[in-house]
């Protein structure tokens, strides 16, 4: 299936089916929508393209992957802070899970049976992910799991994470699980949010027993781990937030009150940078060339026109952020955090400096 | 053309613009090279490698005239009229000697009204005939290859200089402040030429210029900031790629100016257009 022939009869099918989100718009009843819309897709076979088959897909270019994306936020059928987190799970499985289990799992996720979360940072270790300290020792045949996470998105509603522990000194002392979230000695507390939900959470670990086949790669794997999913953030994931930006953009223009040509006019040239420059990182993870710090240009670009357009909406459209109980409070809010998740904006600079312009060391 | 060809291409006029005075002589130059063909049958290939190569290299060339008239359709060689920020017109001599050792005590090669980078040859004139869109779209999408050029020259200036300044013991470029700057500008001269890459029609071609004139700006600030003393100083090649940027972001519309028309077609419009399609 190439592109042309998947976007053509996507779009059909999405004319066919309504999957417009209802009006529950709370967290819950956006996880209920992101599973209902996976759901439904998945059944018609359209969130099986450019997945694997070994894992419950149905093979081509992951750029399918991408389009499908698109043509989800364009119509803004799921949340889309949430709808790409597929993007960074997946791939993890394909290639650290043992292949039984990748088979096992994938399908009830990408087909929205499941939510599942991503436990890396901790209160301790945010832009420097490599200090994390969540301890992991061998006791037999099982690992047992001991620290804390902070800015677990979802997990609440997940039934598994894909979870980073220390079992050693350095980055080669860090190893991930797969790991059931009803596993005794879990606790999950949420966070309120600034944007007023409860996306984030704390997770406790206790004396928490993981089997020793739930391990991802080896003992050691886990930076590798972390690392392998950035190409996808980057690539696929980054798609699917500017489509969602302009379809947003949109409605700023529908809208505006404040006639100001000129806001406009930066407002639509940042978000047209970050989507060409988006465009290109695409075609070369469409070739099978690796993305690298390059990407992380890519990472500013997007960080900077989201605020952008926030700014732009707060300022043309005069109240709708402060006194308008509106869906553009919470997105205006949540764009506060584009240049600090992820990865900060800092952190990507320093890593442009480091190894794209080749300043040395700090 | 095949990357390869391209390559050697680029090679080929580097060494012609770092070694042939700027000016006629260097027009000279291009056309011998094949300028007029390239242009004629390969502009999407020859416009960026020239107009890219020469903010790079610091030279001047009276090119952009060419790739006005060839887009309009017209015989190449003349000066048509361009328009600049303000309402203003210029013409682009062809006939002028660059001043030597151009610097600012120079009031420009006319004499008529002092341009900001003595090295541009540019006259102004009363009034002129608009240009065509699809003209005035060439032309944009030449002087943003050619903004970014010359942003990425400053670029190189300002890299070179924070690893080779010390201060406190150690080189500049250990110090994030200067570090953040430096990633700003390859950010923003990265973007643009990803808008440049794309740009096609009218208006992805003034996107574009837009993009890369306000990528050159940004590039100027932080190098200037990160030169900071010598930068300052006509003694070093910094000035000459600021005071470029400044005169080339105006012509055909400044940065200002085209996002102000930008925000107008999308307000016309209702909706924003999608370039960059996954194809």
């Amino acid at each position: 299936m190439n592109v042309s022939e998947f976007r053509t009869g996507l779009r059909a099918w999405l004319e066919d089916n309504d999957l417009t989100p209802g009006p529950d718009g709370s967290l819950a009843g956006q996880v209920e929508q992101l599973g209902r819309v996976r759901r439904a897709l998945f059944d018609a076979g359209w969130m099986r393209y450019g997945w694997p088959e070994h894992v419950g897909g149905l093979g081509g270019p992951a750029v399918l992957r991408a389009v499908l994306g698109e043509e989800i936020a364009s119509r803004e059928l799921a949340p889309p802070n949430f709808y790409a987190l597929i993007e960074v799970l997946v791939p993890t499985m394909i290639d650290y899970a043992r292949p039984e289990l990748a088979a096992e799992m994938v399908p009830r996720l990408l087909g929205g049976a499941e939510q599942w979360c991503q436990g890396f940072s901790e209160p301790g270790s945010g832009s420097d992910l490599a200090s994390l300290s969540t301890k992991a020792e061998q006791r037999g045949d099982t690992w047992v799991v001991n620290g804390q996470k902070v800015w677990t998105s979802l997990a609440q509603f997940a039934q598994r994470c894909v979870l980073l522990t220390r079992t050693g000194p350095g980055h080669g002392g860090i190893t991930a699980f797969f790991l059931d979230m009803d596993t005794p000695g879990i606790t999950v507390r949420p966070i309120l949010a600034m944007h007023g939900e409860e996306e984030f959470c704390e997770v406790f670990f206790d004396d928490v027993v993981i089997p020793a086949d739930r391990m991802l790669g080896k003992v050691g794997d886990g930076w590798a781990v972390a690392g392998s999913v950035l190409p996808f953030e980057r690539s696929t994931s980054f798609w699917h937030r500017i489509n969602h930006l302009y379809a947003r953009f949109d409605h700023l223009l529908a809208e505006a009150i404040d006639p100001d040509e000129a806001a406009l006019g930066a407002t639509y040239l940042g978000l047209h940078t970050a989507r060409c420059r988006s465009h290109g990182t695409q075609l070369r993870f469409g070739e099978g060339l690796p993305l690298g710090p390059e990407t992380s240009v890519d990472k500013v670009l997007l960080g900077t026109s989201e605020q952008h357009l926030y700014d732009a909406v707060r300022e043309l459209l005069p109240g709708a952020v402060e006194l308008a109980d509106s869906q553009w409070r919470p997105e205006y809010l949540y764009s506060r955090a584009a240049t600090i998740y992820g990865g900060s904006s800092e952190i990507q600079r320093n890593i442009i400096a480091r190894r794209l312009l080749g300043l040395g060391k700090e | 053309m095949d990357a390869a060809e391209r390559d050697l291409l680029g090679q080929s006029l580097r060494k012609i613009m770092t070694s042939t005075v700027a000016g006629p002589a260097l027009d000279g130059e291009l056309a011998e090279l094949g300028w007029p063909e390239l242009l004629a049958e390969l502009p999407e290939v020859a416009v960026p490698l020239v107009f890219g190569l020469l903010g790079e290299t610091g030279t001047v060339a009276s090119v952009l005239n060419d790739v006005v008239l060839a887009a309009a359709g017209q015989e190449i060689g003349g000066t048509p009229s361009l328009p600049y920020a303000g309402g203003r017109w210029l013409v682009w001599a062809r006939d002028v000697e660059p001043p030597a050792g151009a610097g600012v005590e120079s009031t420009g090669p006319t004499g008529a009204f002092a341009v900001l980078d003595p090295a541009l040859p540019l006259r102004q004139v009363d009034a002129g005939e608009p240009l065509t869109e699809v003209a005035l779209a060439a032309g944009r999408r030449a002087l943003g290859w050619w903004l970014v050029g010359s942003g990425r020259a400053m670029l190189t200036l300002a890299r070179e200089h924070a690893l080779a300044r010390a201060q406190f013991g150690k080189p500049i470029a250990s110090f994030q402040a200067v570090r953040h700057k430096l990633a700003e500008t390859l950010v923003a001269l990265d973007g643009a030429e990803a808008t440049l890459l794309l740009a096609s029609d009218d208006f992805s071609s003034l996107l574009a210029k837009a993009a890369a004139g306000q990528a050159a700006l940004t590039a100027a600030k932080h190098c200037q900031q990160v030169l900071a003393g010598i930068g300052y100083t006509t003694e070093h090649d910094l000035h000459r790629h600021i005071e470029r940027v400044l005169v080339l972001d105006g012509l055909l519309g400044s940065t200002k100016e085209l996002t102000k028309q930008i925000g107008a077609t999308l307000r016309r419009d209702r909706v924003a257009p999608r370039y960059a399609h996954l194809l």
